[in-house]
């Protein structure tokens, strides 16, 4: 239905196209999604749920937006020509620019005369953005003047009693069971309002719980340290993982770290969000922690039947199949070998990593997301498993 | 074709044996030809048919609502979009080249070049980009693709230099695809010695990584006597990228074949009880794998004659207008 609707537009908007006419995944995300259908305040416009009534209204919609898509699609070849000139090389320049491309179009309507110099005024806005570095970080941690004080504040909030509500669990299995087709936006917010993730964390605080989810080496989680280095590749656990260690990953990519508050407040956060149930500091994300170690629960133990938790399921059990199809090894090297039988558990941290992500990112999980997450991580995970097999193929033929 | 609803959504017939498939990931469901039937239309295995339902329809036309509705029979033969139809079976057909192309010195199918396939591949991949079941796809695939030489391929190289621009990944230098650290102690010995009993045995495809054996030629065993002691000889010929450590088991002896031999075969030897001699026939079978790639086995009966049918697909593409640039510049 979008395609068509798509169709009808033409060439001028070939450059937010693939080479089949349809629109490119991002121009589906970043532009026709959140600017154009806008499904928050379209319901009847939210993805795979169109009603047969709404179709004329989507299609009038696309084909309304068709002049300031086209103007989008110019200012897109503008700064991608800029960005060219100027030799920039960072970033994805779908992911940068496409946002900026319609506010520009928007705003500007086609690229005119003037066009170059408001590309390359947006150019030095987008590559030009500061905010924390990973050198600030380090400083501010190990310098002695705040040593102390931030040690301080990691044993008092750690020492702080935790809340204990009541458990919730029969809601989030209803939750699961419709959340990849019908997400049930009241019960998410019930789900939150309730406390349903704080509840699910209170038994990781005991002896082996923490352990057996895989978000730690220790028998129970212990404080973190302020730390001193850090290195993408041998991350501890989440939980075992310093203040350091856990800012490090943002800080290190331009163009997420410009969102960010200064270091000092980061910190202080982020120890504040270490002594909180799952280690994390909103209560959406903590829903999605229990709602996730729910639903994967069923990858290696008993199949559940129907909802999020089948297809995750079912997700795994045809990784088997594409394994053989694509010829990966079915005796894999032990570091990986220990990835696939433990999927639960790399879910489980995966899942952790994303949240706490979009926690520094300020970018809250919907009702409608929580399937993309959940799916996505599984997918993530799988797709690692892959990369890290085929790599140990290649050192393997190397040597 | 038939829409089967016992587990999940199933349509036509899905093809089981892994290295016949030609298979394409797309968001909530797989399609998957089997090379050696030729359909136009693929089978399609549907996980998440709220997913599938946007694109579905690119592939089967209107028989995509009675596939996601009730039916149990549906005529897919002339419908969907042609174009994104033919690039989600390139994909597929790139997909099945990587894994089980299977170049033979012995029957006479060139080996495929890796980087001609790596750039094809991404090219088709986005023009599909839409329906598939990883978003990042096509970035993720452009890591592993290094700039080409824009004289053999011009038009190749020029797109995916585009696609690399667009996505902002900076190709990799074109290398010289070194065959560095391949180093095998040269011939053993041969076979000095009296040779009691010889055989061969085909090589299964699953149990070494692609391109390592040759995959026409079967790995023949001798046992030999020599000064006194029963030896056993095992020797393969090489595919296209030798260089992953190989073993052969032979009556729960295992052999490592790291030696080559005049001929530039993979051999090995291990000495072995004389009451080898003894076994019946039937056990008299040598299997090659690859450790750390597959535990040894007994390949299915059948394993020989879906050989032979692909390897004489393989040799018929590298010749036909409507194989991929992939397989038509085998060399």
């Amino acid at each position: 239905m979008v395609a068509r609707a798509w169709a009808g537009l033409g060439d001028a908007v070939a450059p937010l196209s693939n080479g089949a006419g349809r629109p490119l995944t991002r121009t589906v995300k970043l532009i026709l999604d959140p600017l154009v259908l806008r499904p928050v305040l379209n319901p009847e416009f939210a993805a795979g749920a169109v009603a047969v009534e709404h179709v004329d209204a989507m299609r009038a919609r696309i084909a309304d937006a068709g002049p300031v898509l086209a103007a989008t699609a110019s200012w897109f070849v503008v700064l991608k020509k800029e960005r060219r000139r100027a030799r920039i090389t960072e970033g994805n320049p779908q992911d940068l620019y496409f946002q900026r491309c319609f506010e520009l179009a928007t705003e500007h309507g086609a690229p005119g005369r003037d066009a170059a110099s408001v590309a390359a005024a947006v150019l030095a806005e987008v590559h030009g953005q500061d905010g924390p570095t990973v050198a600030e970080l380090r400083g501010f941690l190990t310098d002695a003047a705040n040593a102390a004080a931030l040690t301080r504040l990691i044993e008092t909030t750690w020492a702080a009693p935790r809340p204990v509500p009541s458990a919730a669990t029969m809601a989030l299995t209803e939750f699961l069971a419709s959340c990849a087709a019908a997400p049930d936006r009241a019960l998410f917010r019930a789900l939150v309002a309730k406390s349903a993730g704080t509840a699910g964390a209170v038994e990781l605080d005991r002896p082996g719980v923490a352990l057996a989810h895989g978000l730690t080496d220790r028998d129970r989680p212990a404080p973190p340290a302020l730390g001193e280095s850090a290195s993408k590749r041998n991350l501890p656990k989440p939980f075992d993982r310093s203040i350091l260690e856990r800012l490090f990953a943002p800080l290190t990519n331009t163009f997420l770290r410009a969102g960010l508050a200064d270091v000092p407040a980061l910190v202080r956060q982020e120890i504040t969000r270490s002594a909180g149930p799952w280690q994390l500091a909103d209560e959406v994300s903590r829903v999605i922690m229990a709602l996730g170690r729910e639903a994967s629960a069923g990858l290696t133990g008993r199949p559940q039947a129907g909802g999020a938790a089948a297809r995750l399921r079912s997700r795994w059990e045809r990784e088997a199949y594409v394994h053989r199809v694509l010829r990966m090894p079915s005796a894999a090297p032990p570091a990986v070998r220990a990835d696939v039988r433990g999927v639960r558990e790399a879910y489980v941290r995966r899942l952790w990593v994303r949240v706490h992500g979009r926690e520094l990112r300020h970018d809250t999980v919907t009702a409608e997301q929580v399937w993309d997450v959940l799916d996505g991580v599984l997918r993530s995970v799988i797709l690692d498993q892959r990369d890290r097999l085929r790599a140990a193929l290649e050192r393997e033929a190397g040597t | 074709m038939r829409v089967s609803r016992s587990a999940g959504i199933v349509v036509g017939d899905w093809p089981e044996r892994p290295e016949v498939v030609a298979l394409l990931e797309g968001a909530g469901a797989v399609l998957a030809w089997d090379v050696l039937v030729g359909d136009v239309v693929p089978a399609a295995r549907v996980d998440d048919p709220e997913r599938a339902a946007e694109w579905l329809w690119e592939i089967y036309g209107d028989a995509a609502d009675g596939i996601l509705g009730t039916a149990e029979e549906v005529d897919a033969e002339t419908a969907g979009d042609r174009r994104v139809r033919d690039a989600c079976r390139t994909v597929a057909q790139l997909n099945w080249a990587r894994a089980w192309w299977p170049a033979s010195t012995t029957a006479g199918v060139p080996a495929l070049d890796p980087v001609v396939l790596q750039a094809e591949r991404v090219v088709v991949l986005s023009t599909v980009e839409h329906l598939l079941d990883d978003p990042d796809a096509v970035p993720r695939a452009l890591e592993s693709v290094v700039s080409l030489d824009t004289t053999a391929h011009p038009e190749l190289a020029e797109r995916v230099r585009a696609l690399a621009e667009d996505y902002g990944v900076a190709l990799a230098p074109a290398a010289e695809t070194s065959r560095s650290g391949y180093a095998l102690a040269a011939g053993g010995g041969g076979f000095a010695g009296t040779t009691v009993l010889t055989g061969s045995s085909i090589v299964d495809w699953t149990l070494v990584p692609a391109g390592v054996v040759d995959a026409a030629a079967p790995a023949e065993w001798a046992v030999v006597r020599r000064q006194g002691t029963t030896v056993l000889e095992v020797s393969v010929a090489p595919g296209p990228r030798p260089g992953t450590r190989l073993a052969a088991r032979f009556a729960e002896v295992d052999v490592a074949l790291d030696a080559v031999d005049g001929l530039g075969r993979l051999t090995g030897s291990a000495p072995v009880p004389p009451t080898v001699l003894l076994l019946p026939p039937d056990r008299r079978a040598l299997t090659v794998y690859a450790p750390g790639f597959a535990e040894p086995a007994t390949p299915d009966p059948g394993a020989e004659a879906r050989h032979a049918a692909i390897i004489a697909y393989a040799r018929s593409r590298t010749g036909s207008p409507e194989a991929t640039l992939t397989e038509r510049t085998a060399r």
